[in-house]
């Protein structure tokens, strides 16, 4: 298999604290991967290492087959995005010239400013001056400004925190959309939604440590007790082990139109974090 | 370097620059200093005068011009992205000195066509004046990589302003020949260029040009500390 990541047993320390602990995984191309923890368990510390930002500690890592040493170089910039999570705009300036600024040293068409402006649906705004923008439309601005030179790579460090629920939903919108034509997408967040909406595979990082890595759904399946619940019109709560054995009882039940309310008990992939690593994810 | 990467980095800059009051009004200053220096002298303007506008447009203008757009892409963040894209270190520095040399060369001229005093610049101190643009820039580079924050750079060019940019105006405390404070303000940058005019002698560009490599060396440890605290 070809992947895009390749990591190691890396490790990463800043003097005495240690902020990423001999990590080993694999993103293969395609993939929308998160990195899913809460403060400080060291999400930027990942994406920056990845990004030839940081240097490693020990450990290997490869990024679109080159190797660390080769990630500081034009070569690898250019086929890279990066959105961190201090990421910021030229105020004073309009959106159209912070584009402007990022065609030409990606060496991009001024053409594709108003494509990519399509995209995040921010065309008619272009004049505008960034001071004057609300926050959720710079971050738009900012996926733009990421995205113009058609990286094969992205790196988003929390992309949406701090945004409205409708901004939020653009954005996922446009990396969907993204990852449909082929960029593979390598994100962290504290978000256990957007973990779960947004990504085919999910690393739950806990003081530098991938606690679980998988399928959001297949996390949240193997930490559910299997079982239905139902909920009757009396009050009463049954439950049910998920199994095709109990199909009859099930069907019972609903014909004795007794049920007001049936729902699984798999859990959020919050509450599979809390279970595993005994820390909410909200701090 | 790249050619284009810096055209784009300079483009961006002198756009943000006309759009930057703290940045605007430092030419404006030595310009209405000039206007102000030609009505007040109306046949002979001293030369110490028109040294301290050149000084101040080097300091306030050159030097400070860089400062504030190096130390502002470091406190906004935007360095981090520019860092991220395929321009490098050099691009960016230079696409910023470009900035800092064009908006220094047309406020000296200006400056110097409102004081009608084109007979001070003689070969040497046309030489002198390239070295000095030199210098202050560097000086610029070196503070705007220091400095934490946009604050601590308007504090640096306080001593800048004063100590570099206003040196020649230590002739006018008559002190006494080879006293100690003229001794140390002759050898200061724009004093030595002052001489250079008055003169005529290649001596104070041998050591305009040993100011050029201290500015150079300091720029260089700046570079190294900046690039150590990340
Ligand atoms: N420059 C640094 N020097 C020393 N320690 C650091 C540095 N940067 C991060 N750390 C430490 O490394 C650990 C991981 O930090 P990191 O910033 O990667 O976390 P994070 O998951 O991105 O947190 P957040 O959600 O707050 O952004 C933390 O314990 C942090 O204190
Ligand atoms: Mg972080």
């Amino acid at each position: 298999m070809d992947y895009v990541i390749n990591i190691n047993n890396l490790s990463k320390s800043y003097g005495n604290t240690q902020a990423l602990k001999d990590i080993t995984l694999q993103v293969p191309k395609g993939q929308i991967f998160g990195l899913l923890g809460p403060s400080g368990s060291g999400k930027t510390t990942m994406i920056k290492t990845l990004t030839g930002e940081l240097k490693k500690t020990s450990g290997e890592i490869q990024v679109l087959n080159m190797d660390e040493d080769q990630l500081s170089t034009p070569n690898y910039k250019a086929k890279i995005g990066v959105l961190s999570d201090n990421s910021a705009l030229y105020e004073r300036l309009s959106i159209y010239d912070n584009l402007k600024l990022t065609c030409k040293l990606y060496d991009v068409s001024l053409n594709e400013i108003d494509t990519i402006l399509e995209k995040v649906n921010l065309i008619d705004d272009k004049k505008k001056v960034v001071s004057k923008l609300s926050k959720g439309m710079k971050q738009r601005v900012m996926l733009a400004r990421t995205l113009i030179h058609k990286p094969d790579l992205l790196f988003l460090d929390e992309p949406t925190s701090a945004l409205d629920p409708g901004n939020v939903d653009k954005i996922h919108q446009i990396l969907r959309e993204l990852n449909e034509e082929g960029t593979t997408i390598f994100l962290s967040t504290h978000n256990m939604e957007e973990a779960t909406n947004l990504c085919n595979c999910v690393g739950l990082l806990y003081k530098g440590i991938i606690q679980e890595m998988d399928h959001p759904d297949n996390l949240r399946y193997q930490h559910s007790t299997n079982q239905f619940e139902v909920e009757t019109h009396d009050g009463e709560l049954i439950k049910i082990e998920n199994k095709p054995e109990n199909s009859g009882q099930i069907e019972q039940l609903i014909a004795s139109g007794r049920v007001k309310r049936m729902y699984t008990d798999d859990p959020t992939l919050g509450e599979v974090f809390l279970k595993v690593t005994g820390k909410d994810l909200g701090s | 370097m790249n050619t284009k990467r810096v055209l784009a980095i300079f483009e961006k800059d002198i756009k943000d620059f006309f759009k930057n009051t703290s940045l605007i009004i430092m030419p404006v200053v030595p310009i209405l200093l000039a206007v102000f220096y030609n009505a007040l002298f109306d046949d002979f303007i001293p030369l110490f005068t028109i040294f301290i506008i050149i000084g101040m447009v080097f300091a306030g203008v050159t030097s400070y011009c860089i400062m504030i757009m190096m130390a502002e892409e470091k406190e906004k963040n935007t360095l981090r992205t520019l860092m991220m894209s395929p321009a490098s270190f050099l691009d960016i520095i230079v696409g910023k000195s470009l900035v800092a040399i064009v908006m220094t060369i047309s406020t000296l001229l200006i400056s110097i066509v409102f004081l009608d005093v084109y007979h001070v610049f003689n070969l040497q101190t046309i030489l002198g004046s390239i070295l000095l643009l030199l210098f202050f820039i560097l000086l610029g580079i070196g503070i705007g990589l220091f400095a934490k924050s946009i604050a601590a750079t308007s504090v640096y060019i306080m001593p800048i302003i004063f100590i570099f940019g206003f040196s020649p105006m230590f002739d006018l405390f008559g002190l006494e020949e080879g006293h100690f404070v003229n001794v140390i303000f002759d050898a200061l940058p724009v004093s030595l260029l002052m001489q250079a005019s008055d003169e005529g002698s290649w001596m104070p560009l041998i050591l305009i040009t040993i100011w050029v490599v201290v500015a150079y060396l300091f720029a260089l440890f700046s570079y190294q500390k900046n690039k150590n605290d990340d």
